[in-house]
């Protein structure tokens, strides 16, 4: 029971910082109309921003996170205007095969700039632990859920409450109704776009303490915020969270369980995602 | 006019006194092994450029990227023997590339002087080829050293149970049968989970690992799994008295982390060791390069050119039966001791340089890597139980 | 029309033009570049239903593998045909439960067949498991030129495929499914038939690549094999060279794979940054990918 119990918490610290990149895969998705390949570069930039303030200036990645909301805001709204913006009516492979481009593109200007070394970080809290009675949680997963967590309630107080955000979910449901009510859209867009590196960016951070920077991190992590975004239901921005939790949940369980779990983990988060994919299109999706 | 022939009449002279050789390298520069590919390029660069500078053989590099891909490797490797013409080769670092030149090195028969590929499965590729020359110990040589430190740990500090780590790819999983085995015979009882390298998911194992309550926590993995493991074994109250790891290489900066103090590992070299060929070593390279490499593939790459530099001028010719003829009567002191060539333990192939004997242990203890066993080897003692199991 | 069989030509002669010193250095190239560009244009074939495969990496790691493991039984052309009705029979897998999907849906639903199929490959008894599986060269390894030519059949048969798909009424079926199901349903095709049909024959060609492949690569690793790298090859060529074409891929394939291994024998360090980078400028000024320099209609 209580190994379970720890499990639970183990999927559910994970869940945070999962939501967080897909959420911002999710707007871009939702709002843009744009399959964004290179959303785990914006991961990668956030994450050797920290490692770099943190080596050369001594900065703690705390302080970095605000820094890499910043830049990685900045990178995605030039990436939009620069790059984006020109595809926005191309079909959507052109603009996949585009953002595939700037994917390896950055991936390996990164290469070229620090090498293919891992990286890290070394913030005196980084292996602190809170011990509630049998159950261990590690500081720096729990502050990184948190951290995830609130910004994710923000981002839908923002979509819900203030006229930018209203405007936003507007141009997600009908590009063209919203035009008729004067919304501009190509303002809505640019924000959007940043808006959604910068989540991107922030994770980064987080994965810098948690994990290392290098310039294949964000790859994994794209990799399964396509399939939590597909879960949730693409642009639906409400069903990521949940998305995340089954999956980090599913993961957490099969590797604890399982003998021999942690080389199936992969699988067993595929496996699920195929099954609710398969199930939706029986279902008529 | 005259004059100007005179001239280069002496410089063919001069060019006929030395050997002149050119060879081809083929190495990982980009994918998966490029960190290692790069740091061995610049051994090789570095030994080249000394050997020519001491004016008995002359050296030309061709360098191709591999890619670590058998689909880019096999191209390279055609234009080096029929573009390039080289009749020397160097390379083959990843195992699963060096597998795919088995068929054109067969096909052009270069001697061909392999810097990595330590997987068994490559000895077999290459059985019987007459001009193989493998410098890099075999995987069971690794296995070997390491269980050699596994048995002192039994032995001498009482260490009885051992959970493992191991990355599911071809490098973690590859001994991973061995490795077990071997360790039970020795007295251990093992738990061994596999895990995806880089997905920095390490909590439920180790969750799981904590009722076992290994004495030591053995993972073969990559660098990118080295600080989630030291950070996650803590966060989850896993208490071992010893972690040790196994990757290619470490990450950069992780001796600054507090995380790693007391963290052991295996390696073939260290900057830091104090035979002289190493201090010469890490001398010219800081020289050249302005920096220190911590990657051993950076003097196995110096080593290789350094023996063929020494065997090219021993033959006396650039002819490579002659050249792999004194290669394989060759002694030479090097940063990882003394090499020669013997056939393999198992038979398949007649000339292999360096055995178990090149491994050694090490631990990180404040900020930096000091060799701990074996006692021969060793600067400072093993801390045993380490701080992570103090706290 | 035309284009497409000076390319097949220009491919079946390559061994006899003079060369020179870099002729086996071309067959080499030339051979995966003959694998690659019949696995894009195997994806085409898929894409022109509207379904985004991301699946074409594992039907190319089932090709190898079964053809590597059935070479020593069988043969080479039997394990061949194996290797490739092993892949048809994973697409009919995928495809019968998925093919209502669409879009990105069906993408990500075929990404996570392939990753399912990898950990697969990796944990089976008799796959060599991660230390990876060797392959025997075709034929026993006595004619040089096996390999080359068993390559050029695959895009041979590849394009023979796509041809057909493009002058058939078939074409009208796939164009119809790809730009509306409903309408297409209305006129009376039956789209499921359509892209499990065109999904069966796409991972027919994958398969035959990956068996081609295994035999030149001589190893097999589930990692390399199933990677996600190839499947995303086999999209990229495409949508460069042009969509929904035969010249498209076949044009793609060969300035692609031909521009990777020119940039990196060239520049060697950060090469993939200038291929990047190639990638997105030619999104934004080459919208029709390279058909669209030479004025080519689309179909």
């Amino acid at each position: 029971m209580e190994l379970l119990l720890q499990t639970f918490l183990n999927g559910v610290l994970m869940a945070g910082v999962y939501a967080l990149v897909a959420t911002g895969l999710a707007l871009s998705l939702g709002v843009v109309g744009i399959v964004n390949f290179a959303h785990g570069e914006f991961l990668m930039l956030g994450a050797y921003l920290s490692y770099l303030l943190f080596a050369f200036c001594g900065v703690d990645p705390l302080l970095s996170l605000g820094l890499a909301f910043l830049a990685a805001f900045l990178v995605g709204g030039l990436t939009y205007r620069g790059l984006i913006r020109p595809v926005l009516r191309a079909p959507e492979l052109n603009q996949m095969l585009l953002t595939f481009g700037l994917s390896v593109f950055l991936q390996n200007l990164a290469l070229l700039l620090f090498g293919a070394d891992t990286r890290v970080v070394a913030p005196p809290y980084q292996a602190a632990t809170l011990a509630l009675g049998p159950f261990f949680l590690g500081a720096v997963p729990l502050g990184a859920f948190l951290l995830s967590l609130a910004l994710l309630l923000a981002l839908h107080a923002f979509l819900t409450r203030a006229p930018l955000g209203l405007a936003m979910r507007a141009v997600a449901q009908n590009r063209l109704a919203s035009g008729l009510l004067g919304i501009e859209a190509e303002g809505v867009y640019l924000l959007t776009f940043g808006l959604s590196a910068a989540l991107a960016g922030v994770a980064g951070v987080m994965l810098s303490v948690m994990l290392y920077a290098s310039p294949t991190v964000g790859f994994l992590f794209t990799l399964k915020s396509f399939a939590i975004v597909a879960l949730a239901g693409l642009g639906n921005l409400k069903g990521v969270l949940p998305a995340a939790l089954v999956l980090a949940l599913a993961e957490a369980l099969v590797s604890t369980y399982v003998p021999g779990g942690g080389g199936l983990v992969e699988a067993v988060f595929f496996l699920v995602l195929f099954l609710a994919l398969v199930g939706r299109a029986w279902r008529g999706a | 006019m005259r004059k100007g022939l005179g001239l280069l009449v002496l410089l063919a002279g001069l060019a006929w006194a030395q050997t002149s050789l050119k060879v081809g390298v083929i190495l990982p520069l980009s994918g998966a092994s490029a960190v290692a590919g790069k740091a061995a390029l610049n051994g090789i660069q570095l030994a080249a450029e000394e050997a020519n500078a001491g004016g008995k053989v002359r050296l030309e590099l061709v360098v191709v990227d591999d890619g670590t891909d058998p689909s880019k490797a096999v191209p390279a490797f055609t234009k080096l023997m029929t573009v390039d013409k080289v009749d020397i080769v160097i390379g083959g670092l990843a195992s699963g590339v060096t597998f795919a030149l088995s068929g054109p090195v067969k096909q052009y028969g270069p001697l061909f002087l392999v810097i990595g590929a330590a997987s068994s499965v490559v000895e077999q590729a290459f059985e019987g080829y007459p001009l193989f020359f493998h410098y890099h110990p075999w995987d069971y040589h690794n296995v070997a050293a390491a269980l050699q430190f596994f048995q002192y740990l039994n032995r001498e500090q009482g260490a009885k149970k051992v959970a493992i780590l191991y990355e599911d790819g071809p490098f973690g999983s590859a001994g991973i049968g061995v490795y077990k085995q071997q360790l039970e015979k020795l007295g251990y009882q093992v738990q061994a989970e596999p895990y995806k390298t880089g997905s920095g998911q390490f909590t439920p194992i180790l969750t799981r690992f904590r009722a076992f309550q290994p004495d030591i926590l053995y993972w073969i993995g990559y660098d990118v799994d080295a600080l989630p493991i030291a950070a996650q074994t803590r966060q989850v109250g896993l208490r071992p008295k010893l972690i040790y790891g196994a990757p290619p290489s470490w990450p950069i900066g992780f001796e600054k982390n507090p995380l790693s103090q007391d963290v052991a590992g295996m390696t073939a070299w260290l900057p830091t060791l104090s035979n002289l060929e190493s201090r010469r070593f890490v001398e010219a390279y800081r020289k050249k390069y302005g920096e220190v490499t911590e990657e051993y593939m950076a003097p196995m790459g110096y080593v290789i050119v350094k023996s063929l530099a020494l065997a090219a001028e021993r033959a006396g010719s650039p002819d490579k039966n002659r050249i792999a003829e004194a290669l394989a009567g060759l002694r030479l002191n090097t940063p990882f001791g003394p090499l020669s060539f013997k056939p393999s333990d198992t038979g398949k192939t007649r000339y292999q340089g360096f055995g178990p004997e090149i491994w050694f242990q090490f631990q990180y203890i404040q900020g930096t890597r000091r060799p701990v066993f074996p006692k021969e080897k060793a600067s400072v003692p093993l801390r045993y139980p380490g701080e992570y199991y103090l706290r | 029309m035309r284009g497409v069989f000076a390319f097949l030509l220009l491919f079946a002669l390559l061994p006899f033009l003079p060369l020179g010193v870099w002729r086996a250095f071309l067959l080499d190239v030339g051979l995966f570049v003959l694998l690659f560009t019949a696995l894009a244009l195997s994806w085409d074939l898929v894409a022109r239903t509207g379904q985004l495969s991301l699946a074409h990496g594992a039907f190319f790691g089932l090709g190898a593998y079964g053809t590597g493991l059935l070479l020593p039984h069988v043969g080479t052309l039997p394990a061949l045909a194996l290797g490739a009705l092993l892949a048809g029979l994973g697409a009919l897998l995928l495809g019968s439960v998925t093919l209502r999907l669409h879009g990105l849906y069906f993408a990500i639903a075929s990404l996570a067949f392939s990753e399912v199929l990898r950990t697969l490959a990796l944990k089976l008894p008799f796959t060599g498991g991660p230390i990876g599986l060797p392959v025997p060269p075709p034929f026993g390894g006595g004619l040089p030129l096996a390999g080359y030519y068993l390559a050029f059949a695959v895009l041979a048969l590849a394009v023979a495929l796509s041809l057909w798909a493009e002058k058939s009424p078939f074409r009208l079926a796939q164009a119809a499914c790809r730009q509306s199901e409903a309408v297409a349903r209305v006129l009376g095709v039956r789209v499921v038939r359509v892209k499990l049909l065109s999904l069966f024959l796409g991972s027919l060609v994958a398969g035959l690549s990956g068996g081609v492949y295994a035999m030149k690569a001589l190893f097999l690793s589930p990692y390399e094999a199933f990677s996600l790298a190839r499947a995303v090859e086999a999209l990229v060529i495409p949508i460069f060279g042009g969509l929904y074409t035969t010249l498209g891929p076949l044009l793609g394939g060969v300035v692609l794979v031909g521009l990777e291994q020119a940039l990196r024998l060239w520049i060697q360090e950060g090469y993939l940054v200038v291929y990047g980078a190639l990638l997105v400028l030619a999104i934004l000024f080459l919208p029709k990918g390279l058909l669209g320099l030479l004025g080519g209609r689309r179909g």
